[in-house]
């Protein structure tokens, strides 16, 4: 299609804000009389606050307010509710054991400095399969064995437990060969945005607070801040441009909560913002995963059977694994076209920082370590893994059981051409040269490429609203509550309304994401800002056209669907020069109001193949990226340069690059982050970026007004098995863990006996 | 950051008699990239007080001729370094190392004496206060290093008794093979000694109040080829993994002059005597760079997790050896 704004690349409504410094982001947000809040952290990664003094810290000049477990009420994140913003406990090195507001940086440190603490050290468990041991410490009493029950309520009653279907015994009797096996991914990447995470509070009234957040889902924490405070407060939260989150953000809500105690303590308004030691050593990290299992294949590719336990590592506390377990275990089967299943999840609680919302959002840690199991049983039938996605994405017509324990029929397009593309593009049938053959040799540098795949019906999920307001002087203002993440999400949903009403993209506002101003948002997550958020955006925006052309029908005496507008211009179709401005057909003393509401559908999926070629150099284990060809089918571009950028976005942020070198060291003595620095957390630079190519295509999704279906979070996600295949085949056997740093080369390629 | 004095020392008289009066409490600062980095994370104990500027010591900068040596000031920068001045054309392996470090912004702030003289890598060392406390070590007067027992893969494996951490200087690799000497200026006056002298387990030579005024080299062998290989397991803004500097001259198909140094192995950089001993007046061939890297590391006792730290410096040296290419 043909559009005016759509599929071209325009100016980011914010481009002048964002080149020029002023575009304001948290940090920017100064109130009068702001404290700036600190957390004194725990150096032991298990322990009972047997004492503590903060008679000293409190004198400091500069201190409004010292808080610690005895002073807070027991307010408790998680699902279910079960760590506390505040804790006698602490559960890792660095959960907060004071909090402290002062007038400086400075004097809150010094305060920090005079609180005395005596602890109660407890057994530290660091391990997930240690951790679900009889007789392990337990993390809550509540939880026996670690284990955090699975099940989302608000996804509904048959929420995603696991996945149970068919008979997988069958299923491998029919198989030509079933493989046993046990991978791990558990190199806990963080996302790393630039910007760390951060709250302000502001009490307006005793029983109001209002919160500036960088936040993927300002009206969605609203609610949960809410109902977290015991519905006892009425809470008011803005989003400020948000400086990159990749899902972490979501998980914002217990520093909210801190900014919201000290504010409360001290009565003036309080900025508690992490560093980015805190950044990296106590905020969310990607879930460590193992799978232990077995893989029937067919000698044509078909999969008979999966089955098999799945051990989810999320750290101290479970925000939202769970909805990551649901949501992997159906992305799973959008992937592999499998009768039989029977996978078990555990997610289990150690003394680490916590684990949880990054986008790929489970399905990432899931396929990193079931795909590799799948290639082992495909280099025993000598099945080409292209083939093998070819034949096993779902196509129309087929189904999984999505999150919400329903089954859902694929109703979206093919992506084989799409898969076939990316093939052709990164020169697939040259450099495959079969199972655990490296498709290059040259002295001691060994050639190796593989491939991933990953899709998620997410795209539809939860819900949106949006108004779309008409001004007779030739502005429409978008009430939608969404924060700009970075990726000019903004300024897409501006061009959605732009097209819908043909006008110039000058003329299209965007409120703040203020969620007392605007209807409801579930947020920028799961990749459904195209299509959940767009259809919203979009149907608000044809109900107020068509509440213009009513208007304008009645004083023209043409019946509305003979009539269109273009340009601030009504006129009749058949007959253009019978035509009234907007001004003419509104008057200059009314607005008009068009609400627009999308409902969760799981029927759809995006869709993303990973191509990556890479060379180790089996003398000093250095892997080297060499070329990334990612191919997608996004039914119609928003903005090109957008899409683009969201799709070089496969390398970092806990994607690629977790596969290689991303990795949070722990001690496994202490429990600390070793690394809880920019120069010791390793993360890729621009002067190694590899050569990188994205293949899009377009073919329409019938069921959005303009085809889109978009690509959203899933940008990293098939990215870490292929590179687990690509050096499989280059070193000539199977590696089961990540990362590829060069110490476990050169271990792999020690272990001389295996395969 | 918390507050601390700053004072702009006029001369190296100022400033070693601040350093004397203050002791512990008072610190140099030259291109400031490594102290203001200890400073937000508050691992210095105790926390200075004070810190003494010397970039306003005039006799500390600039390039020049002394007797057969080259002298280098201690506050030149990395960058100026890295840039390859033709005073520097014979010695080469320094402007190879000087480039190898950080970043532009850094190197152009980073100097030689600060690069020679920077704190350990080790992360457990470094641990910052604010994340739960510094870790009790040995250079914290603690009773034990803790990565003996614990995470190891990028401390030492030669001399690995005691503090465990590593020579993170590149400059001083390089210097190491160039025969370099460092000159100390203190309340006593002057003094002199190898490079590889400066570097202790728990720490450099210096006494409190001495400064290090300059770096001598002495001239090279005419048209000898100098290597310098620093393994990373990214290329910029890092540390090496281990890096390996050599300088060759061969005449007539045979080593007439060969020299080795390894660094981040040990905690100072590391000559591989034996190995260059071995190599000279024998041709530059595979299988007796083979052997020479084997003598190389034949000291090495890795500890648990950096056995691939041999196999790394000995693929750099057989690669440094035969020049071609890491």
């Amino acid at each position: 299609m043909n559009y005016r704004y759509l599929g071209r690349a325009t100016p980011r409504i914010d481009a002048r804000e964002v080149v020029t410094g002023s575009k304001l982001f948290l940090d920017d947000v100064r109130l009068p009389g702001m404290l700036i809040g600190k957390a004194l952290r725990s150096p032991l990664p298990h322990a009972e606050i047997r004492e503590i003094d903060v008679r000293k810290a409190k004198e400091v000049p500069g201190v409004h307010a010292v808080l610690t477990y005895m002073d807070v009420p027991p307010w408790k994140v998680g699902m279910p509710r079960h760590y506390p913003v505040l804790g006698k406990r602490v559960r890792y090195v660095g959960d907060p054991v004071a909090l402290v507001a002062a007038e400086t940086e400075e004097a809150a440190l010094e305060a920090l400095d005079l609180i005395r603490v005596e602890y109660e050290p407890l057994p530290a468990v660091f391990d997930p399969q240690e951790a679900l041991k009889p007789g392990a410490v337990r993390l809550y009493e509540e939880f026996e064995g670690n284990e955090v029950p699975l099940g989302v309520p608000w996804f509904g009653p048959e929420s995603l437990k696991e996945l149970r279907v068919g008979d997988p015994e069958r299923g491998f009797s029919e198989a030509d060969v079933v493989v046993e096996g046990c991978y791990s991914y558990e190199s806990f990447a963080n996302p790393l945005p630039p910007e760390p995470p951060g709250a302000i509070a502001l009490w307006e009234d005793p029983g109001t607070v209002r919160v500036w957040l960088t936040s993927q889902g300002p009206y969605f924490d609203q609610m949960v801040l809410y109902y977290l405070m015991d519905r006892k407060y009425e809470v008011k939260v803005v989003g400020v441009s948000c400086g990159g989150s990749y899902g972490s953000k979501g998980m914002i809500i217990p520093i909210a909560l801190r900014a919201i105690l000290l504010a409360r303590a001290s009565g003036r308004p309080v900025k508690f913002c992490l560093d980015k030691g805190e950044h990296l050593s106590t905020f969310t990290l990607r879930l460590g995963t193992r799978f232990e299992g077995r893989v029937g294949m067919k000698g044509d590719g078909r999969v008979t059977a999966i089955s098999g336990s799945w051990i989810i590592n999320t750290g101290c506390y479970s925000a939202v694994t769970q909805a990551q377990v649901a949501v992997g275990l159906g992305e799973a089967q959008i992937a592999i076209r499998c009768p039989n299943w029977d996978i078990r999840p555990k997610i289990v609680l150690t003394n680490r920082q916590p684990s949880g919302w990054i986008r790929g959002f489970g399905g990432q840690e899931l396929k990193a370590v079931l795909f590799p199991l799948l290639h082992e049983a495909m280099a025993r039938l000598d099945i080409d893994p292209v083939e093998f996605i070819q034949r096993n994405f779902v196509k129309p017509g087929d189904g999984y059981f999505w999150r919400d324990g329903r089954w859902w029929t694929y109703r979206g397009v093919d992506f084989a051409e799409a898969i076939r593309r990316g093939a052709e593009a990164f020169g697939w049938k040259e450099k495959w040269k079969g199972w655990l053959k490296p498709s290059r040799v040259e002295g001691s540098k060994r050639v190796g490429v593989g491939v991933g795949v990953h899709g998620n019906a997410d795209v539809g999920e939860d819900v949106s609203e949006a108004y779309l307001r008409i001004d007779p002087n030739f502005t429409v203002t978008l009430y939608c509550c969404v924060a700009e993440q970075g990726g000019g999400q903004r300024s897409n949903l501006c061009k959605m309304v732009a097209e819908v009403l043909k006008i110039p993209l000058q003329w299209v506002r965007i409120t703040p994401a203020d969620a007392t101003v605007n209807p409801y948002e579930y947020g920028l997550v799961g990749s459904r800002g195209t299509y959940a958020i767009g259809s919203a955006v979009i149907r608000a925006t044809e109900d107020a056209r068509r509440k213009l052309l009513e208007m304008a029908s009645r004083k023209l005496g043409l019946p509305p669907d003979a009539l269109d507008t273009e340009d601030g211009v009504i006129f009749c179709r058949q007959d253009p020069s019978r035509r009234l401005t907007w001004r003419e057909a509104m008057g200059v003393t009314r607005t008009l109001l068009g609400y627009g509401r999308f409902e969760p559908d799981f029927s759809l999926t995006n869709f993303l193949v990973s191509f990556v070629e890479l060379q180790i150099d089996i003398e000093t284990g250095r892997v080297e990226l060499l070329r990334v060809v990612n191919a997608t089918d996004v039914g119609q571009v928003i903005d090109p340069l957008c899409l683009q950028n969201q799709l070089n976005g496969c390398l970092g942020s806990a994607g690629i690059d977790s596969a290689l070198f991303e990795e949070t060291v722990l001690d496994p003595r202490t429990g600390r982050v070793l690394n809880p620095n920019m120069i010791d957390y390793r993360w890729r630079t621009f002067l190694e970026l590899p050569d990188l190519q994205n293949v899009i295509l377009e073919t329409p999704f019938p069921s959005h007004r303009f085809g889109a279906v978009g690509v959203g979070e899933i940008a990293t996600s098939p990215g870490p098995a292929a590179v687990l295949m690509a050096a499989s085949n280059a070193l000539g056997r199977f590696i089961r863990r990540y990362p590829l740093t060069p110490d476990r080369i050169l271990e792999v390629l020690k272990e001389r006996s295996r395969p | 950051m918390r507050p601390f004095e700053h004072v702009n020392a006029e001369s190296l008289q100022e400033a070693i008699g601040l350093r004397t009066e203050y002791g512990e409490r008072a610190r140099l600062i030259a291109g400031g990239t490594d102290l203001l980095g200890m400073l937000k994370d508050e691992i210095l104990e105790p926390y200075p007080e004070l810190l003494i500027n010397i970039k306003t010591i005039g006799e500390l900068g600039g390039i020049r001729k002394e007797g057969p040596d080259l002298s280098i000031g201690s506050l030149v920068t990395l960058g100026e370094l890295a840039k390859g001045p033709p005073v520097l054309k014979h010695y080469d392996l320094l402007c190879q190392a000087a480039r190898s470090v950080a970043s532009p912004q850094i190197r152009n702030m980073a100097t030689l004496g600060g690069n020679l003289l920077q704190e350990v890598r080790c992360w457990y060392f470094r641990y910052p206060k604010r994340l739960g406390g510094p870790i009790p070590c040995l250079r914290r007067g603690g009773k034990e290093c803790p990565a003996a027992r614990g995470d190891n893969r990028y401390h030492a494996i030669m001399g690995t008794r005691g503090c465990l951490a590593v020579c993170p200087s590149d400059a001083a690799v390089a210097l190491s093979v160039l025969n370099a000497r460092v000159v100390l200026k203190g309340r006593g006056g002057e003094r002199t000694m190898g490079v590889e002298d400066l570097f202790g387990p728990m720490g450099n030579a210096l006494d409190p109040d001495e400064i290090l005024t300059r770096i001598l080299i002495p001239q090279p062998p005419e048209g000898s080829r100098q290597i310098f290989y620093k393994f990373t397991l990214r290329r910029p803004i890092e540390f090496a993994t281990v890096s390996v500097a050599v300088l060759v001259r061969e005449g007539e198909g045979v080593c007439e002059e060969v020299r080795i140094a390894l660094g981040a192995v040990a905690p100072g950089p590391v000559r591989a005597r034996e190995a260059e001993e071995f190599l000279r007046g024998r041709p530059l061939e595979g299988g007796i760079v083979r052997e020479a890297a084997e003598l190389a590391l034949k000291e090495a006792r890795p500890l648990r997790g950096n056995a691939y730290k041999v196999d790394i410096a000995k693929a750099l040296i057989r690669r440094a050896l035969l020049g071609k290419g890491m």
